[in-house]
């Protein structure tokens, strides 16, 4: 108490931090002909499926969108959500964001191990409602400190904060942006600035050799891809090798198999 | 008015209508009753409120200097002292401060006097028994206007005030005048206490509402701030106040406290949790603005906040760190976010937990995520990615044989028929936590490839057929 305000100005921090003047020089080193570094992607590791995105794989940054295709394939749907994340944490160091909005299927930590996702890598913040999870996305993007994040939102993801969500995964720099999974229920399908939108549905499990069900496998159907093309697979996690693959067409899986392809 | 029993229910306080009819404090009110026709509304007395309504006023006059106790067993009034020692300066003087503090009680119609002393004893004196309802003595000037008052005034029991009037001692300066060494003997060491404390020849500490704290900083404006990049300002200010002090100690703010003192005498207290002790008046800062961004007009600024204080509440340790030239900011960053989305949303940033138990819903916790991670045991077979709280009832539920595994039943408004099953796993309840039948699940897979996790609460029985829930669905 009672410190004059005037001489309060010399306590600001100096506008040439060692960390801004460091900056400045690489971009002074760089140069202005400099090409652009090309635009980080998440490879699924499949190429009949990275064929179809632009980059060679799902770009980190921009949203993308899963959806399952009916209101029983919630979970196939967080299924794959969460096996994107565990691509991408298998090559990143760092933890997963789950952001949901109330009334959300949450992932079962127990559960998890079927994913091959460690429980430990994830955290969760439980939202009150859809706005909520989008600015939590939001400060999240900003920050910068986890490579992956997941929303859980209850009536999908609208155009403007859409928009929001893009340009707060452009505005940082230094490191990748991280990936971005918005999941939303079947129903709820709003226009909006997706990168990609998947619409997964449970396919039957493959068996191990003694026929018990192992590898989970989705239907997965690729409706929306900017600067990309559509596409449709039958696809496995498998969740000890952290791959996504397509399992070969067993004659069971013949009608599904040929489907895919189709 | 109030009453309160104390041997029948007496008069506690009465309002100037009241008074007016010659009721006084501490009367019978039954026969008080008796006594006039009028008729009286009589408010029981509430202690606890009256109480809390003081701690109030107190933690108000904190604006003016940190010190205030407010008034114990032994003043047997309502009211509270401050300690403007060294504070007063910041009002313009003692005078300014004595009128500022008697207008604002007075716009607030709290009936209040007022006396500023070199001891607290002798304000109390003073306040309750001097002349007029604003009395400030100058230093050292305490002892004659002391002397002219009731003996009342020394903060003495009952007992001993009767005993004294009895001897014909009405006036502090009549004791003293006496001899010491009787007046000890007669009426105990207490009295002297007393009468030295008033006077200054013995000190007396107060106890403060707050132990003052060590890290604690304010500023008053001549002219309310009400913006909110204002008080940002001012908290990011006040944490460099108190940075040094806490690095000096090796300590680290765990939790802090924004007071905003509104013109009016409201307050404003926007307690902030660091996930990680913090020094640094950006993250101070920030964490403030957002705290603010989700009051937005909760905050309700009014005409201004003319004092802002920032307290450390919670302290850790915080040992000094090497930083990176040029490297990342401190940490790995989602400490950062952990608090601004506490800030932003009012939401903690939790992590999956594990629970020492069998029963599948009992088997998982969230945590906080500054925990460490719990230990995973490894499931086989292995539970789903989506576990229901509670098992939600399979009907019409068709199986070949009673023990085993459905063929088909219906779960949410759909038929799912089974091709595939694998099974049972048994848990058994937990005896110790509440008796129930053992559970058989299942993994099955029906025709459109969807994995539920499927139990039989209990044995099938002849007479009872089991009943079947679904409590959870594979990825």
């Amino acid at each position: 108490m009672g410190l004059d305000p005037a001489n309060q100005t010399g306590r600001d921090p100096a506008p040439g931090s060692p960390r801004e003047q460091l900056a400045a020089l690489r971009v002074r080193l760089a140069g202005p002909g400099a090409p652009a570094a090309p635009r980080p992607v998440l490879p699924l590791g499949l190429t009949a499926v990275d064929a179809h995105l632009p980059g060679g794989g799902l770009a980190l940054g921009p949203p993308h969108e899963v959806a399952p295709a009916e209101p029983a394939d919630a979970s196939a749907a967080l299924g794959f959500a969460l096996a994107l994340c565990a691509l991408h944490l298998a090559r990143a160091e760092g933890a997963a964001l789950i952001a949901a909005a109330p009334n959300q299927p949450l992932p079962h930590g127990h559960g998890l191990a079927g994913l091959g996702l460690d429980p430990a890598r994830l955290l969760l913040l439980e939202a009150g409602s859809d706005a909520e999870v989008l600015r939590a996305l939001e400060a999240a993007l900003h920050a910068r400190a986890l490579p992956a994040l997941v929303g859980l939102l209850a009536d999908g993801l609208p155009l403007k904060p859409g928009r929001r969500l893009q340009l707060a995964a452009e505005g940082g720099e230094g490191d990748a942006p991280p990936l971005l999974v918005i999941l939303r229920p079947a129903e709820a399908g709003l226009p909006n600035g997706a990168a990609t939108r998947w619409r997964i549905a449970s396919a039957p499990a493959a068996r191990d050799r003694f026929g018990t069900l192992d590898n989970p496998r989705w239907r997965a159907r690729l409706e929306r891809c900017r600067n990309g093309r559509g596409g449709a697979w039958l696809l496995e996690w498998d969740h000890a090798a952290h791959r996504l693959r397509l399992p070969e067409p067993l004659a069971r899986d013949a009608a599904a198999a040929g489907r895919s392809r189709a | 008015m109030a009453a309160e029993g104390a041997g029948g229910l007496r008069f506690l306080a009465l309002d100037p209508e009241a008074r007016a009819l010659g009721l006084r404090p501490g009367e019978p009110l039954g026969r008080v009753r008796a006594r006039i026709g009028v008729p009286l509304q009589v408010h029981p007395a509430d202690p606890d409120s009256d109480r809390a309504a003081l701690l109030r006023l107190c933690r108000w006059a904190e604006g003016y200097a940190p010190g205030v106790a407010p008034f114990g067993p032994a003043e047997a009034a309502d009211g509270f002292y401050i300690d403007v020692a060294g504070a007063s300066h910041l009002r313009g003087g003692e005078g300014p401060l004595v009128d500022d503090l008697a207008g604002r009680l007075a716009r607030s119609k709290i009936p209040a006097r007022i006396a500023l002393a070199d001891t607290p004893g002798g304000a109390f004196a003073l306040a309750r028994y001097g002349a007029s309802d604003r009395v400030i003595v100058p230093p050292g000037g305490a002892a004659e206007p002391l002397r002219a008052l009731p003996v009342e005034a020394l903060r003495l029991d009952p007992g001993t005030v009767s005993g004294l009037r009895r001897l014909g001692l009405r006036r502090v300066g009549e004791i003293d005048a006496l001899a010491r060494g009787p007046l000890a003997r007669r009426f105990g060491e207490a009295l002297l206490l007393r009468l030295d404390q008033a006077m200054g020849r013995r000190p007396e500490p107060l106890a403060p509402l707050t132990a003052e704290a060590a890290y604690r900083a304010a500023r008053g404006f001549l002219d309310p701030i009400g913006r909110q990049s204002d008080i940002v300002v001012t908290a990011r200010l006040l944490m460099a106040e108190i940075a040094p002090r806490l690095e000096r100690d090796g300590l680290g703010a765990c939790a802090l406290r924004l007071v905003l003192y509104r013109v009016d005498g409201v307050m404003r207290v926007l307690d902030l949790g660091l996930s990680w002790p913090e020094r640094c008046p950006e993250r101070v800062a920030a964490l403030v603005s957002l705290r603010l961004d989700r009051l937005g007009a909760g905050l309700d600024a009014g005409f201004g906040f003319e004092t802002v204080a920032l307290t450390v509440t919670v302290t850790g340790a915080l040992s000094a760190r090497q930083t990176e030239l040029g490297a990342a900011p401190e940490g790995d960053g989602i400490d950062a976010l952990a608090d601004a989305l506490a800030q932003r949303l009012g939401r903690p940033l939790l992590r999956l937990g594990a629970r020492a138990s069998h029963i599948p819903e009992r088997a998982a916790q969230p945590l906080p995520w500054t925990r460490a991670p719990t230990s995973w045991p490894d499931h086989r077979p292995p539970r789903p990615l989506v576990l229901f709280p509670r098992g939600e009832a399979a009907l019409d539920v068709l199986s070949t044989v009673p023990e085993g595994p459905p063929r088909r039943f219906r779960w949410r408004a759909r038929i799912h028929a089974i091709v595939h099953a694998e099974g049972p796993e048994r848990i058994a309840a937990e005896w110790w936590h509440a008796p129930g039948a053992a559970r058989d699940y299942y993994r099955v897979e029906c025709e459109a490839g969807r994995r539920l996790w499927l139990y039989r609460d209990g044995p099938h029985a002849p007479g009872r057929p089991a009943a079947w829930f679904v409590h959870g669905v594979f990825a």
